[in-house]
């Protein structure tokens, strides 16, 4: 084992180049991860409301756009959409953005479906009470439905952050120089040491997951929901 | 899966294509934009000291921005995405240790090559002597690099192995997984430099194709590869090409080794 490698580039694998240039390395991994862990929870909000409240048709519609994201791999996703789009429509979406948003569309298309899920296991009984007590569907929705669904939810949405985190190493494809990817740099100067380097990826990512865990775990205490389970 | 993805694409971004002049274009941005390796040193690699992309093929490309006028601005790049940065035009050229082959100049144009490699083989002392004994070994190459398709296509029984990069095949040949690895000469003898046991290991005084390298331009910009030629004859003429050579695999250098190719040798 050679543990220099991983403490002489520390810095480097941390924040890439910053401050010199754009930030890079665990940094750029976080933001990333962050990023579309919100865009895709509320992604996922969204489209799982309007999947568990709309009719036949739009139901079919949308379960079919769903369906496309949920198929297409994520990289294949971020390298289409990063050297397509431009070409289609004309303008280009800066690296990180394009990353940000493939995850966020993936992941809330997974996540919407578990918001669906949650909606429809309150039952029908529920639904009933609220009008009759002249609430309207979005207030019945609001203010019966969704408080005690969304709690049941939390489990999916814990399982699907950590996945978007790992999933973020995918921006090596377009050049984003997350984690993975300025490791990948270090491995190739030091040449001899992939083991050393990439054990040190591994534990990083899985701190990053753990602490997703324990941060929901706590929220979750705090608000006795029921414990989120682990990816 | 990465060969047919970047076929469609070129496929579908040249219809699309700019007419414009790219030359033009850049003189009017200010900017050169060139994709070159991260991961492969002494070709394009990350300064530990800077941080920045440095190595043979990033001289190389300051000194084009320099005859342009303009200021060079870095891509890191892969072998995996280096020709669809090329053809879609997030960049105006390809400065990754690019080996000229006809199929890639299919979709793109090459300059006349700034170096010559030939591919070699890094295994334990006395496994491997002389081609012959390549048809009956497993081999490790690097992904989507003209290293593992040649092996493939002229020595079609031995048992290629391909690896992401440079670092894992070289792991594998470490624990047995595979019994010899193929890269540019240049880069083995760069590798067995840094190897802590290298004393058990050899590069085989042997090659199996001459590589030239180029540099890569978008297809039909004949103003722009004039002016990249024209600025490779003159490094050569005035002798910065001997000197940023002399930089990477000079007597002082990591990988020291004998300058046999010089530029306007081969077009």
């Amino acid at each position: 084992m050679n543990v220099s490698v991983i403490t002489d580039n520390l810095g480097y694998l941390l924040a890439g180049a910053w401050p010199d240039a754009p930030v890079g390395g665990l940094m750029l991994t976080m933001i990333l991860s962050v990023a579309s862990g919100l865009a895709s929870a509320l992604l996922g909000l969204v489209l799982g409301i309007a999947l568990a409240m709309s009719g036949d048709r739009t139901r079919r519609a949308l379960t079919l756009g769903l369906g496309l994201f949920r198929a297409v791999p994520i990289v294949m996703l971020i390298f289409w959409s990063y050297f397509l789009l431009p070409v289609l429509f004309g303008f280009a979406i800066p690296e990180t953005g394009t990353v940000v948003t493939a995850l966020s569309l993936v992941g809330g298309a997974y996540l919407s479906y578990a918001v669906a899920a949650g909606i429809e296991s309150i039952g029908r009984g529920q639904w009933e009470a609220g009008l009759a007590l002249g609430f309207g569907r979005w207030q019945v929705l609001r203010v019966i439905i969704l408080p005690r669904a969304l709690p049941a939810m939390a489990p999916s949405f814990v399982n699907q952050w950590t996945v978007l985190i790992k999933d973020t190493a995918l921006a090596y494809v377009i050049g984003v120089p997350e984690l993975s990817f300025v490791a990948t740099q270090v491995n190739n100067r030091a040449m001899v040491y992939p083991a050393e380097i990439f054990l040190f990826v591994g534990a990083v990512y899985g701190c990053l997951c753990l602490l997703v865990d324990w941060l929901a775990a706590l929220v979750a205490r705090q608000r006795s929901l029921p414990r989120a389970g682990r990816a | 899966m990465r060969r047919l993805l970047t076929f469609a694409l070129a496929t579908l971004l040249s219809v699309g294509a700019a007419q414009a002049d790219r030359l033009d274009d850049i003189k009017k941005a200010g900017v050169l934009r060139v994709a070159t390796f991260d991961s492969n040193p002494p070709f394009g690699f990350v300064d530990p000291n800077t941080k920045q992309l440095a190595g043979l093929d990033v001289d190389y490309a300051q000194a084009i921005a320099d005859k342009i006028g303009v200021t060079l601005e870095l891509r890191p790049t892969n072998p995996a995405n280096r020709i669809p940065l090329l053809t879609s035009g997030k960049v105006d050229l390809v400065l990754a240790n690019f080996t000229i082959t006809e199929e890639r100049a299919k979709q793109l144009d090459f300059s006349i090559p700034y170096f010559a490699s030939g591919q070699q083989f890094l295994a334990k002392k006395g496994t491997l002597t002389s081609p012959d004994q390549l048809n009956g070994l497993r081999i490790g190459a690097d992904k989507g690099t003209t290293n593992e398709i040649v092996l493939r296509r002229d020595f079609p029984k031995a048992t290629v192995v391909a690896f992401d990069d440079t670092p894992f095949a070289f792991a594998a040949l470490r624990n047995g997984n595979v019994q010899a690895i193929t890269q540019d000469g240049p880069k083995l003898v760069g590798l067995l430099a840094k190897v802590p046991d290298k004393q058990n290991y050899e590069v085989p005084a042997f090659s199996i194709s001459n590589d030239y390298i180029g540099v890569g331009i978008p297809k039909g910009e004949t103003r722009l590869r004039d002016v990249v030629n024209e600025t490779l004859r003159e490094l050569e003429a005035s002798g910065k090409a001997a000197a940023i050579y002399d930089r990477w695999f000079g007597p002082k250098s990591d990988q020291p080794l004998p300058r046999l190719f010089r530029i306007g040798d081969h077009s």
